[in-house]
């Protein structure tokens, strides 16, 4: 029974290939932000710094009411105001028109009807932050940061969160680490908790690392651009029919994950299947002739080697088509827009419920969702319209994969594939 | 061109033609020397890039037979004979390159699928045509990388033993500027490489040992010549500096046969053409210190040559002037010596003829003279004699007519005597004929004079003669005695006159004819031998049964001395024709034209 117990204490050593810090549902700001809801794992909405909700006005108007007892990590109490300021700040793409303070709650007011609007607050996005003195960013998580220099992020356990003390006192996760390097920290007993990337998990697998692997909630798409040569549908077509993802699932991502040619996972919407994936390079061929030869740039943000290593395949496809193809590594600070007529995205999938799902997917597009009701076959409809004008080829969804430390007890992943390290214990920790 | 000049471009043209056959002949050999200089060089550095191709070739290979001894490799070749999955070897190949220094490498099945590939990951799966060449030692091949140029490389093709035709690695090193880098090239040659990726020239696919190669379009002839041709091809260029170059472009052909690559060696001709400058700076020199001493030479020699020559020369021209008298220096024995003695005693000789001929002439003369008087004194004194002869016998045969004999023959003696005073007065009149006392004056009066004088004369005789005058409306200005004139155009009339005993016609014509004044007597008479021509201003000579052989003699005395020329025109039975040309004066202003 003893070593089954959690013990307190203890550093936590997590090493990752991205940075810990950057990115809003970075590892790291997922444990010092938290947001009003949180989604459990199998996909339902939970009170979170939000303790209740209640739609009014035919899900025009939500009112969120606020966990009381709540502290930032600077010390100032949670507040409503504090709580609007937040959700302005992080406003850029947001379902909602306006957010209003009333009393201990929070009114926010959507211009169409959002019966998931508490699931889309889930989202790391909408994460509850207030900045300090100093004018840094502060969360109520069960984690403070301390430090982050050399992409070595320091975070320390907060005493007195609303969720409970987590057991380990601080967690240093290195990022920016190669993942070979990951595995050998790993196995020297350097690291607890380190990447393995899709790609690796069959050799991580003949390696013995202990892996925990989420279920697919990372989209890898090709974006195509509505306009110059490949603004005729036909070309776009073409195109989406010459890619391979058979390739692309069997070879570079070693049979992880599912290949897909719709939005969403077929486990969260269960018409997946009606989209085929199947490639159909004579009539791309076929339609391609009819097009122009101008020669198009397929751009990557990630210069991760398996990424360029998919699009060199990608634009191969494309070649056999008879495109023009030449693959580019987007400058990290480019626009996303630039200049690229295709681009490789990998987009992570947070949201647990489908129409949720969708919206955030086609708000990743550019695509606003205009359905009301959620239903599957409203659901499928606007995907499958969407889908048509094949400005987005879905190619993969993918896992997300870890390598777990011996010393790690009670990790657990949210259903979008993140850690859960507040409920992480060490097993050495006295 | 006189002989002194002469001399100089002799020695000139001698010493520079020397000088330009010696500077050619080196600038030849020179040039032959470094062709084959650049023929050696080449050979060396194609013979160094052979050798290291080839070390490369075996290094490359002996790498891939020790992979295909690795334990990794076995293992995979076991598992993929056995039905493993390809995709869990997906990246292996690059692990394996770059364990084994490889740039390019390949783990490909049996039916060609690609398992893994180094150089172009994203290939896998597809079909690599080269297991065809398993077994060989190695060859070149074109390695398209796909978005990427083409590259060009050194590839050996092995089967994994053991498990039979499981795996097959193709593997190969890039033949490129760091290949070419190795490679040791003396001063003044480089060594290129050209990777035969398009159907054109495509100047990035020329690489240095330093990379890219600038202005490589120059070089494009002697490459698209070795790629189009199969064989090697040499051609010359100038680089972008001026600099001439040799190029050699030598084909490198893959398994099949097709080239894929040019080896081009460029040897500097910067050495050659400096020396041929060298030799052309030496050249002009010479032939400038050969002038100089070509006119000092010939300065010299005209000094022992021409001096001599130049003095016979002018010998000649005296001589030819009529100073038979002259000698020259003999300041030699040799040719020019003898020479001068030759012409000192031709003009001894002249002088010596001149004088026998002179007396013999005088001889003649005075004979002729001597015959002309006596002919034209013994004529009067003929009748003289009768005369007398005739009074002497009237005075002893009949007295009684004596008296009317001698008065008839005091008149015939009256009348002979006059003759034989006119006959001595002619010759004493062409022995006192006067200096000419020139005036400025129109020649048509003078004509018209002797016209109106003789026509009537002329045109009432027994047998008539026509006096046709042809004269100008223009003056005909001329600077002469009138008086001579008039008697000299009165013999010509005379004499036509006498020509013409049957009649016929007198023509007189006058004109300007260039510088001078041209006046003809024709007239239609018998005409002359081209000997009596000859002869016929002869003083003393005449064809006429009576006449002194004077008269044309005067004419031609006057007519040189108004620095005029008198010529006749005759054939027999066609009549006779003098043409006197004298010079003519400005209208008014009395100057000689």
């Amino acid at each position: 029974m003893a070593h089954t117990r959690p013990h307190y204490g203890g550093t936590l050593h997590v090493e990752t290939q991205a940075d810990p810090w950057q990115a809003a549902d970075s590892i790291g700001r997922r444990l010092v932000f938290d947001s009003l809801t949180r989604v459990d794992e199998p996909g339902g909405v939970q009170p979170a710094l939000a303790v209740r909700w209640k739609e009014q006005n035919g899900d025009h108007r939500w009112q969120f009411w606020l966990r009381p007892g709540v502290h930032f990590h600077d010390g100032s109490p949670l507040t409503a105001d504090s709580v609007q300021q937040s959700l302005e700040r992080s406003c850029k793409q947001c379902p909602w028109t306006s957010v209003r303070a009333l009393g201990d709650s929070v009114v926010i007011t959507t211009a169409a009807p959002d019966p998931v609007l508490p699931q889309e607050l889930a989202r790391s996005d909408y994460a509850i932050a207030a900045q300090d003195a100093t004018g840094d960013a502060v969360g109520t998580g069960p984690f403070r940061f301390v430090s982050n220099a050399n992409y070595m992020l320091t975070l320390a356990a907060v005493d007195d969160t609303w969720q409970g003390r987590p057991f380990v006192d601080t967690i240093e996760i290195t990022g920016r680490r190669v993942v070979r390097t990951q595995w050998l920290d790993l196995a020297a007993g350097h690291a607890d908790l380190v990447d393995v990337p899709v790609e690796g998990v069959r050799l991580a697998q003949q390696e013995h690392l202990n892996i925990l692997q989420s279920g697919n909630c990372d989209l890898l798409a090709l974006t195509v651009a509505r306009s110059g040569v490949l603004a005729e549908d036909a070309q776009r077509e073409a195109i989406a029919l010459a890619v391979d993802r058979a390739a692309l699932y069997n070879a570079i991502f070693q049979k992880q994950g599912e290949m897909t040619a719709s939005l969403l996972p077929d486990a969260l919407t269960g018409y997946g299947f009606l989209f085929p994936v199947g490639r159909d390079l004579v009539r791309a061929q076929g339609l391609h002739e009819a097009g122009g030869g101008a020669p198009l740039t397929l751009a990557l943000d990630d210069a991760n080697p398996t990424m360029q290593l998919t699009a060199e395949r990608v634009a191969l496809n494309l070649r056999e088509a008879g495109f023009r193809v030449q693959v580019a590594v987007r400058a990290p600070n480019a626009e996303a827009s630039a200049a690229a007529e295709l681009a490789l995205r990998r987009i992570h999938l947070e949201s647990a419920d489908a129409r949720a799902a969708l919206e955030q997917m086609l708000a990743a597009f550019g695509q606003p969702l205009t359905d009301e009701s959620g239903d599957p076959a409203t659901l499928y409809r606007m995907e499958a319209s969407f889908i048509e004008t094949h400005q987005v080829v879905p190619l993969l969804y993918l896992p997300r994969s870890y390598g777990v430390g011996a010393r790690v007890h009670g990790l657990r992943l949210s259903p979008d594939g993140v850690p859960l390290l507040a409920d992480v214990s060490l097993e050495d920790a006295k | 061109m006189n002989l002194r000049q002469k001399i100089l471009l002799m020695f000139s043209l001698t010493v520079i033609v020397a000088v330009a056959a010696v500077a050619w002949t080196v600038s030849v050999r020179v040039r032959s020397l470094f062709d084959s200089l650049d023929r050696d060089r080449t050979a060396a550095l194609v013979n160094q890039f052979v050798h290291e191709y080839q070390r490369r070739g075996d290094e490359v290979a002996e790498r891939v037979d020790r992979m295909t001894r690795d334990e990794r490799v076995i293992r995979m070749a076991y598992d993929l004979g056995h039905g493993g999955d390809a995709s869990m070897y997906l990246t292996d190949a690059g692990t394996l390159a770059q364990e084994y220094e490889l740039n390019y490498l390949e783990l490909v099945q049996p039916d060609g699928s690609i398992v893994s590939s180094a150089q172009w990951p994203a290939h896998f799966g597809y079909k690599e045509q080269a297991i065809g060449n398993a077994g060989q030692p190695f060859f070149l091949k074109e390695e398209i990388l796909g978005q990427d140029p083409s590259e060009t490389g050194l590839f050996v093709v092995r089967a994994v033993p053991g498990i039979e035709s499981s795996l097959y690695i193709v593997a190969g090193e890039r033949l490129d500027s760091a290949f070419i880098s190795n490679l040791s090239t003396p001063a003044g040659s480089s060594l290129y490489l050209y990777r035969n990726s398009t159907s054109g020239f495509d100047a990035s696919s020329l690489t240095g040992a330093g990379g890219a190669i600038a202005e490589a379009a120059r070089y494009a002839g002697a490459i698209n010549q070795a790629r189009a041709s199969g064989v090697q091809s040499s051609a010359r260029i100038m680089a972008a500096d001026g600099e001439s170059l040799n190029l050699t472009a030598i084909p490198l052909k893959s398994a099949n046969g097709s080239v894929i690559a040019v080896l081009l060696v460029a040897n500097s001709r910067k050495e050659l053409v400096e020396a041929q400058q060298h030799i052309r700076a030496i050249a002009y020199g010479v032939a400038s210190a050969g002038i100089l001493f070509a006119i000092l030479i010939s300065l010299w020699v005209a000094a022992r040559v021409s001096r001599p020559v130049e003095q016979l020369a002018q010998a000649a021209q005296d001589v030819a002037a009529g100073d038979w008298e002259v000698q020259v220096p003999v300041a030699s024995r040799d040719e020019v010596g003898l020479l001068a003695e030759s012409f000192n005693r031709m003009t001894r000789e002249l002088v010596s003829q001149r004088e026998r001929l002179v007396q013999s002439e005088r001889v003649a003369a005075w004979r002729e003279l001597a015959r002309r008087l006596a002919h034209e004194l013994k004529n009067p004194i003929f009748p003289l004699q009768l005369t007398v002869e005739n009074m002497i016998r009237a005075k002893q045969v009949s007295p009684e007519m004596f008296e009317e004999v001698f008065a008839e023959g005091s008149a015939a003696l009256t009348e002979e005597i006059a003759n034989l005073k006119a006959v001595i007065g002619r010759f004493s009149d062409f022995s006192k004929l006067p200096k000419p006392q020139v005036s400025d004056l129109d020649l048509r009066d003078v004509l018209n004079r002797v016209i109106r004088l003789y026509q009537p004369t002329l045109e009432q005789r027994e047998h008539p003669i026509r006096v046709v005058a042809k004269l100008p409306e223009s003056p005909l200005p001329v600077s002469v005695d009138a008086e001579l004139m008039h008697r000299a155009i009165s013999n010509l009339v005379l004499n036509a006159m006498d020509a013409m005993p049957e009649g016929g016609t007198l023509s007189i014509t006058a004109a300007r004819s260039g510088g001078n004044v041209r006046t003809t007597v024709a007239d239609t008479g018998l005409g002359m031998t081209a000997e009596e021509c000859e002869r016929l201003f002869t003083p003393y000579y005449t064809t006429k049964q009576a006449g002194t052989g004077l008269g044309l003699a005067i004419v031609q005395s006057v007519i040189a001395d108004h620095h005029g020329a008198i010529v006749v025109e005759s054939h027999p039975g066609s009549g006779t024709a003098f043409v006197i040309d004298l010079p003519a004066i400005g209208v008014g202003s009395g100057e000689r034209t």
